[in-house]
C-alpha cells in the first residue's frame, strides 16, 4: 500500500507479514549461498582427491610389474626349463614408521647383515616406499612379520629359475632383476606381448599358460656333455651343435660352448681363456666359412638343375688355375672321378667342375632360393646376417662351391641339410613345438624329391667309405650320413693351415630321414699323435657319439642290415 | 501415539548404533582374518614354487647324469651298445607250457585204480 505525503511524495508502508516474508527470503538466500559455498568446497576437494595419484610404486617401479610372473617354459616332454619362484621382498614406508631407532634395532635381530647407518638413513624421511631387502625366504618373512614393526611390509616377487642351468643357456637367455627378458627365448616372449601383459598387471602365475618348446632336454644334455668332452679331448677353443627335426623344422637341441649361467646372467660377459666376447651363441649369431660341408649344397644345386647326373665323370687330374691362384685337392686323387667319388673324396676340383656345369649365376640363384644370403627366420633375437657376395666372379663362385668366400651360420646349414633330406621341402626352424600338419604350409620346395634321394645316398656313402667313417664307427646301425668340412680360418689376412674350423653336417636315419645335425669344433688339435686333425676325426666323432646316445631316446632302433644301405643306391649306379 | 512412535524410533536407532558398532568390529576381524589367510596362501604358494623348482631341478638330465657317473663303477653301469637292442622277432619262441591240471587229474585217476586209457582200448 502507498500513501501520499503532504509534500506529494509517495511512501511505501509494509505490513508485518510482508516484512517477515522479505526477511525469510533473504535468509533463504544466505542459506543457499552458504550451501553452494560448502558444496563447491566439497566438490573441489573431491575433484582434488580424484586427481591425486597415490604413489604406490616402490622406487619407481609399479607393483604390478614387480609381482608380475613369467610363464613356465617346458621342453617337448614337459620337463621344466624355466620356472618362477615366488619370493617375499621387504619394503618400508618411512612416513609410517614411528620410531626409526626401534625399527632398526628390531630389524637387525632378524637381518644382522644390514648396515645400521644405511638402514637408519633409509627409514627416515618422508619417502613413499623403499626397498629394504629383496628376495628373502618365507621363514625370514615370518620372523620379520612377528616383530610387529609398523610401516614394514612384504611384496611377493617372482624370481626366474632355470633348473637346467648352463645346458640351456643360449636357448633360455636371461631376465633382469625386474623380470624382463634380455636375451634368448625370454626376450622373444617379451617382444611377443608378455611385457605388455605384465605392465597392465595381467601376468599372474595361475593365469599363464606354459610355453612348450621343441627342445628335448635329454638330447640337449647329451649334446652338451659330448661337446664339453670335445673341448677337452681335442683342445678346441669352442664347440657347437644344433639338431633339427626335418619334418617339422623344430630345433630339438642347440648347444654352443663356451656358454654362461642363465641364473647369473653376468657370467655372459666373463672372459674365456683370457679372451673377451666368446660366450655368444655360435649357432645363430656366429657366421663361418663352413668349408667342404658346402659341397652338399653345390652338388644338390647341380643335380637339381639337371646340369650333372649321378653317373657323370669329372676331370680332377690337375688343379684349376684362376689367374695366379691354383685350387687343388686336399686329399688329392688326381684322376677322373665320378660324382659320388667327388663327394666321397671331397674333391675341390671336382666340385668346381660340378658348379661350372650349372653355371656360376645359376649357382648364385640357388643360394638365394635356399635362403643362404639372408638371416634365417628364427625366434631367438641373437641373429647375425650371413655374408654372401651379391655377384659371383669366376673365382668366388669356385671357392664358394666348396664353402670358402661366403660366411653363413650353422643354422643355415642345418636348415638346408634338413630341406635336402626331407624330399626337398625346406622348413623355417622354430624353437616352439610344431606338428607336421602345422609345418606343411610352411614348406618351401628347394630341390626335387629325386635330388633329395641322391643326396641321401651321397651322405650315407660318405659315412660308409669317405670322411665319415670315424663317425659311423660310433653310430653304427643308426644309418647316419653326412659331409665333413675342415675350413681353414682366416688369421690376419691369410688362411691358416693350423687354425681350422671342423664341421660335420649330417642326417639320420637316412633310410627314413628324421633329424639333421650340424656339429662345429673350433680349432681342434689331434687327440693323440696317431690321429688326424681334420673334421672326420673330431666333429665327425662327436656326431657319432651324440647319435649313439640319442638315437635310442628318440625311438630309432639300430639296424645293421645291408639292404637298407643298398636301397639308398640310385638305380643307375647299381 | 507420538510418544510410542518416538520410543520405537529411539529404540531402533539405539539398536542401529549397536548393530553398526558390532558390524564394524566383526568386519575388522574378518579383514584381519582375510589378511592372515592371504599371507598364508602367499607363503604356501611361495613354498610350493620352491618345491616345484626343486622337483624340476631334481628331474633334469643335468642333475641325474652326474649321479649315474658317480655310481658307474660300483654298479657296473655302461651306455647301451647298438648290439644290445633287439626286436621282438629276434626273441626265441617260448615253449608251449604243459597242461598241468589235466596231467594231475590223470595221475589221480590212475592212483585210484581206474585206467582211463585202458578203458578206451577195451571199449573198442
Amino acid at each position: 500500500m502507498a500513501i501520499l505525503t503532504e509534500s506529494g511524495n509517495a511512501i511505501a508502508l509494509n505490513g508485518a507479514n510482508r516484512s517477515r516474508a522479505a526477511l525469510t527470503s533473504s535468509r533463504i538466500r544466505v542459506v543457499v549461498v552458504a550451501l553452494v559455498v560448502v558444496f563447491s568446497i566439497v566438490t573441489w576437494k573431491l575433484i582434488d582427491l580424484g586427481r591425486t595419484v597415490a604413489d604406490t610404486t616402490i622406487e619407481g617401479v609399479t607393483r604390478d610389474v614387480i609381482t608380475a610372473s613369467r610363464p613356465t617354459i617346458l621342453d617337448r616332454n614337459g620337463l621344466e626349463m624355466a620356472v618362477d619362484i615366488r619370493v617375499p621382498s621387504l619394503f618400508a614406508e618411512p612416513r609410517r614408521i614411528v620410531d626409526v631407532n626401534e625399527a632398526v634395532t628390531k630389524l637387525r635381530t632378524v637381518l644382522p647383515d644390514l648396515d645400521p647407518a644405511w638402514l637408519t638413513k633409509r627409514l627416515t624421511g618422508d619417502k613413499g616406499f623403499v626397498w629394504i631387502k629383496r628376495e628373502l625366504t618365507p621363514a625370514i618373512e615370518e620372523r620379520i612379520f612377528n616383530l610387529g614393526v609398523p610401516g614394514l611390509d612384504f611384496l611377493t616377487e617372482s624370481k626366474r629359475f632355470y633348473p637346467s642351468g648352463q645346458e640351456t643357456s643360449h636357448i633360455m637367455g636371461a631376465v633382469n632383476i625386474d623380470n624382463q627378458g634380455t636375451m634368448g627365448i625370454e626376450k622373444h616372449l617379451d617382444d611377443d606381448g608378455l611385457a605388455m601383459l605384465q605392465s597392465v598387471g595381467l601376468a599372474r602365475n595361475a593365469e599363464m599358460t606354459p610355453v612348450d618348446l621343441a627342445i628335448d632336454l635329454r638330447v640337449q644334455h647329451v649334446m652338451y656333455d659330448q661337446l664339453n668332452d670335445a673341448l677337452t679331448r681335442y683342445k678346441a677353443i669352442a664347440a657347437a651343435a644344433v639338431m633339427m627335426d626335418i619334418r617339422t623344422g623344430e630345433i630339438v637341441g642347440m648347444v654352443s660352448l663356451p656358454d654362461f649361467d642363465p641364473n647369473a646372467p653376468s657370467t655372459l660377459f666373463e672372459d674365456y681363456n683370457g679372451q673377451k666376447n666368446q660366450r655368444f651363441n655360435r649357432i645363430t649369431s656366429g657366421i663361418y666359412e663352413l668349408g667342404s660341408t658346402f659341397k652338399t649344397v653345390t652338388v644338390a644345386a647341380a643335380l637339381d638343375a639337371g646340369a650333372v647326373k649321378m653317373t657323370d665323370q669329372f676331370d680332377a687330374r690337375y688343379g684349376i688355375k684362376f689367374g695366379r691362384f691354383t685350387i687343388d685337392d686336399f686329399h688329392g686323387k688326381h684322376r677322373v672321378l665320378s660324382l659320388p667319388e667327388v663327394y666321397k673324396y671331397s674333391s675341390n676340383i671336382g666340385t668346381i667342375r660340378v658348379m661350372q656345369a650349372m653355371g656360376k649365376d645359376n649357382f648364385r640363384d640357388f643360394l638365394t632360393r635356399t635362403g643362404f644370403d639372408t638371416s634365417v627366420p628364427f625366434e631367438l633375437p641373437e641373429m647375425r646376417a650371413p655374408t654372401v657376395p651379391k655377384q659371383f666372379s669366376e673365382i668366388v663362385a669356385a671357392t664358394s662351391s666348396f664353402g670358402h668366400g661366403l660366411s653363413i651360420s650353422p643354422l643355415h646349414m642345418a636348415r638346408a641339410m634338413a630341406g635336402f633330406m626331407n624330399e626337398g621341402c625346406m622348413l623355417p626352424p622354430t624353437i616352439y613345438k610344431r606338428s607336421e600338419a602345422e609345418a606343411r604350409p610352411l614348406c618351401q620346395q628347394v630341390v626335387s624329391p629325386q635330388t633329395s634321394k641322391d643326396i641321401r645316398y651321397l651322405m650315407r656313402l660318405n659315412a660308409l667309405e669317405g670322411s665319415g667313417t670315424r663317425m659311423n664307427k660310433f653310430a653304427n646301425g643308426y644309418r647316419v650320413g653326412g659331409k665333413t668340412g675342415t675350413a681353414e680360418k682366416v688369421v690376419g689376412r691369410a688362411y691358416s693351415a693350423s687354425k681350422t674350423l671342423a664341421v660335420f653336417a649330417s642326417g639320420f636315419p637316412l633310410d627314413n630321414p628324421r633329424y639333421a645335425m650340424v656339429v662345429l669344433v673350433d680349432e681342434p688339435q689331434s687327440e693323440n699323435p696317431q690321429s688326424g686333425h681334420t673334421a672326420g676325426w673330431n666333429a665327425g666323432e662327436v656326431t657319432g657319439r651324440i647319435v649313439q646316445r640319442i638315437a635310442p631316446m628318440l625311438g630309432i632302433s639300430p639296424d645293421f642290415s645291408q639292404s637298407l644301405d643298398d636301397e639308398l643306391v640310385p638305380a643307375e649306379l647299381r | 501415539m507420538l510418544k510410542t512412535l518416538n520410543a520405537i524410533l529411539l529404540f531402533v536407532s539405539l539398536a542401529g548404533v549397536v548393530g553398526v558398532y558390532a558390524l564394524k568390529y566383526s568386519v575388522e576381524d574378518l579383514a584381519t582374518d582375510k589378511g592372515r589367510l592371504e599371507r598364508k596362501i602367499d607363503r604356501q604358494n611361495a613354498e610350493l614354487s620352491l618345491l616345484q623348482a626343486d622337483w624340476a631341478y631334481l628331474n633334469q638330465p643335468a642333475h641325474v647324469a652326474p649321479i649315474v657317473v658317480r655310481h658307474q663303477a660300483a654298479l657296473g653301469l655302461e651306455a647301451t651298445r647298438q648290439e644290445q637292442f633287439l626286436g621282438f622277432d629276434a626273441l626265441p619262441m617260448r615253449p608251449a607250457a604243459l597242461d598241468n591240471a589235466a596231467l594231475n587229474s590223470l595221475f589221480e585217476t590212475l592212483a585210484s585204480g581206474v585206467d582211463p586209457i585202458g578203458q578206451i582200448i577195451e571199449a573198442n
